[in-house]
């Protein structure tokens, strides 16, 4: 089966004020999709759901992941069955190590799955190769996590550790904010070469650039906790020249 | 000139237990078993004690009353049914071998007895002198005791009074002149045995002018009783001098310790001092800094995770009388369950002591529903040109740290876990000798389990 991720009619809300108002979406091996739309619309809100947040309570609908009911699943079983979410606002955690702390998830990841555990060795070689993938500095990955990081720095950091766990499914919020011109395209870069048609991502962003490095298969805007429009690629670029007024006149605020 | 213990020519130095006022209370029942163990004391020293226990006989135990002890109500721990007196040691070599720290010297106590056979003194180099303060030679004596509650006789503090009337073991460490003791001294105390214990260490650092050691002590009990631990430490750094000294407590919920310590520091001397305490169903940390010379350092830090129905209250003192010094304190608790935590830190500058630098930090992380600290800076402050400053935060675990580790895969348990680590990795950093770091670290691990 192809099908990797698939999201029925999720309703989602927080203190009591719904934000995410039945939301579908399929995500199929090998695929990108691309979710768009206004600030506040409830993009990172899906992103932390379908990651495992707890703040958040799901009303209604389910998410599957691999066949998994994965609203059963925590956090970390979630990762460890191969979800991987880039922070828009990647924590800074002072006093642990990044090269600590990724050892600490693979291991985990590797247990869960019935592998054995990594030499320091390989663990290192791997470490390697992935810092030359994103072209982070060696010295970044050295400090503690993300303490300091200016914040295009942070975003690179969540690529290199999502390089590092090779996720089946990858959500990008917003990796592509703050990056500089230079970054962006490494990044994408490094992206693009993660994909191997057995893995899938879902990007968020409000820019056309990154799509142009990472095509999207499709795209979806996200407008008050409804995907209002799919389309393919040139949806994005429709989005960059006209803005989102046409969508919002055609999805005036949805009687309750 | 190098220093066995066991010559009989060594002196006890011991309360004659005398007492003028108010013999028939409980300082009149401990002092009589500790006289009736060791016998009579130097005439000096019995006249210092005798003033000790008469004073404490007017004070008696603090309570919930005495504002510093307003959260460690002292006497209803430590009641009158409990005997200072102290069992045989039962500890053989094997059983201490894996309390011993490797590439140090290591002087034990059990059950506040100086337990020579089980001591291990052959790197200690000939220069420095340590052992048992009270059985000290009579060549050293006047060295060692003039200088015996110079520094605690200052203090009204009700737990000195007592510990200096009962003082009658406890160590002893003199680094001459322009000495650098490269080994690391670690004193290692272990109490055991049955039923209700007091255990009254009393010991003694002398710093001479220009001299340096790294002073490491390990707190452990392993007997089923109800143990209390009265120790009062005094530590002299003499001008120039710089005493690195990490102290761990590791005694269980089970046990009972009050520790006092009292630093002098000279002119351009440092001390670095962390303390580390874990687990203790009651532990009260005093510690006493005095800065009378210029130019000096005071570094201290400590750490306290506790857990169950745990108490631990650190209580601090810097005093700084000597312009141009400089003090900072680093206290970070873990307090889980029903714990209760208490850190009272007080800086106090005297009107000479222009151009001071203090600093205290004081860091919580509550992981438990029930679980409390008080927290009470305290800054006294009678000099214009200073710099002195205090901060407080006491909050639970970051939960969007918590999230983010999760969400590598890292399960919720072991993410707080390495999170109370990372917290934790501040105090045990200050600890600079790698061995004692790497015992710190361990328990730090098991703890936050
Ligand atoms: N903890 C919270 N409490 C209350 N409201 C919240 C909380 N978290 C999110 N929201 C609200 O939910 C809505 C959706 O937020 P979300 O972060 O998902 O938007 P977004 O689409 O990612 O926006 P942006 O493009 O600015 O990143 C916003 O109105 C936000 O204020
Ligand atoms: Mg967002």
């Amino acid at each position: 089966m192809n099908q990797m991720l698939e999201i029925k009619d999720l309703k989602v809300s927080i203190e009591g004020k719904q934000i995410l108002k039945g939301v579908n979406l399929t995500v199929n091996k090998g695929e990108v999709h691309a979710i768009m739309g206004p600030n506040g619309s409830g993009k990172s809100t899906l992103a932390s759901v379908i990651a495992g947040r707890e703040d958040y309570t799901v009303d209604n609908g389910s998410i599957t992941f691999n066949g998994k009911d994965i609203l059963e699943l925590s956090a970390d079983e979630r990762a460890k069955e191969g979800l991987f979410l880039a922070f828009q606002y990647p924590v800074e955690i002072p006093g642990v190590s990044t090269i600590n702390f990724l050892k600490t998830a693979l291991a985990e990841i590797r247990q869960y799955r019935g592998q054995p555990p990594m030499e320091a060795k390989d663990f290192l070689k791997l470490m390697k190769e992935k810092q030359k993938l994103v072209e982070i500095e060696a010295n970044l990955t050295g400090r503690s996590v993300n303490e300091g990081f200016s914040g295009g720095e942070k975003k690179r950091n969540e690529v290199f550790q999502m390089a590092m766990l090779e996720p089946a499914l990858a959500i990008m919020d917003e990796t592509d904010s703050g990056l500089d011109i230079d970054a962006l395209r490494i990044v994408a870069e490094g992206v693009n070469k993660l994909r191997t048609g057995e893995n899938a991502f879902i990007v968020i962003t409000h820019y056309q650039r990154l799509l142009e490095y990472i095509t999207p298969d499709f795209v979806h805007v996200l407008y008050k906790g409804r995907i209002v429009k799919s389309g393919g690629r040139e949806l994005a670029l429709e989005l960059e020249s006209k803005g989102y007024d046409w969508i919002k006149k055609e999805f005036p605020e949805p009687a309750v | 000139m190098t220093l066995t213990q066991e010559k009989p020519d060594y002196k006890r130095i011991v309360s004659d237990g005398q007492i003028t006022a108010g013999s028939g209370g409980i300082i009149g029942k401990w002092l009589g078993e500790v006289k009736r163990r060791l016998g009579d004391s130097a005439p000096e020293l019995k006249q210092i004690q005798n003033n000790a226990a008469s004073e404490f006989t007017k004070t008696g135990l603090p309570g919930k009353k005495d504002e510093d002890y307003k959260y460690t109500n002292i006497r209803q721990y430590l009641q009158e049914d409990f005997i200072a007196s102290k069992d045989g040691l039962n500890i053989d070599k094997t059983s201490i071998a894996p309390y011993l720290l490797k590439d140090a010297v290591n002087l034990v106590f059990i059950n506040d007895r100086y337990a020579a056979e089980l001591s291990n003194r052959e790197m200690l180099p000939e220069e420095v002198s340590a052992g048992d303060l009270f059985a000290t030679p009579d060549t050293l004596r006047d060295k060692v005791t003039d200088n015996f509650n110079k520094a605690a006789g200052r203090s009204d503090n009700p737990m000195a009074l007592l510990n200096t009337a009962l003082a009658a073991n406890g160590f002893y460490i003199r680094v001459p002149k322009n000495f650098s003791c490269v080994v690391p001294v670690h004193i290692l105390h272990i109490t055991s045995g049955d039923g209700k214990r007091l255990y009254n260490p009393r010991n003694l650092v002398y710093m001479e002018e220009n001299s340096q050691l790294t002073l490491m002590e390990s707190y452990y009990n392993t007997g089923k009783g109800r143990i209390f631990t009265n120790s009062a430490t005094e530590l002299f750094i003499k001008d120039n001098g710089a005493l690195e000294n990490y102290i761990m407590q590791d005694e269980g919920a089970g046990s009972m310790h009050n520790d006092l310590r009292f630093y002098t520091i000279g002119r351009g001397a440092k001390t670095n001092c962390v303390t580390v305490s874990f687990n203790g169903g009651m532990l009260r940390n005093d510690c006493n800094v005095f800065i009378p010379g210029e130019h000096a350092e005071a570094h201290l830090n400590g750490l306290f995770i506790l857990k169950g129905n745990n108490h631990t209250d650190n209580h601090t003192l810097v005093e700084h009388l000597a312009p141009n010094c400089s003090s900072k304190e680093l206290y970070k608790g873990i307090i889980g369950d029903t714990a209760t935590g208490v850190f009272n830190g007080k800086i106090y500058v005297h009107p000479q002591a222009q151009k001071t630098d203090a600093y205290q930090s004081n860091k919580n992380v509550l992981t438990g529903d029930k679980a409390t600290i008080d927290t009470k800076p305290q800054l006294e402050i009678y000099a214009d040109d200073v710099r002195c400053s205090h901060g407080t935060t006491t909050g639970k675990l970051d939960g969007d740290a918590l999230f983010y580790l999760e969400s590598r895969g890292i399960n919720k348990q072991l993410a707080k876990k390495v999170l109370l680590q990372a917290f934790a990795k501040e105090v045990s950093d200050a600890i600079k000798n790698e061995t004692f770091r790497a015992v710190v670290e361990r328990k730090i691990d098991d703890y936050t389990a």
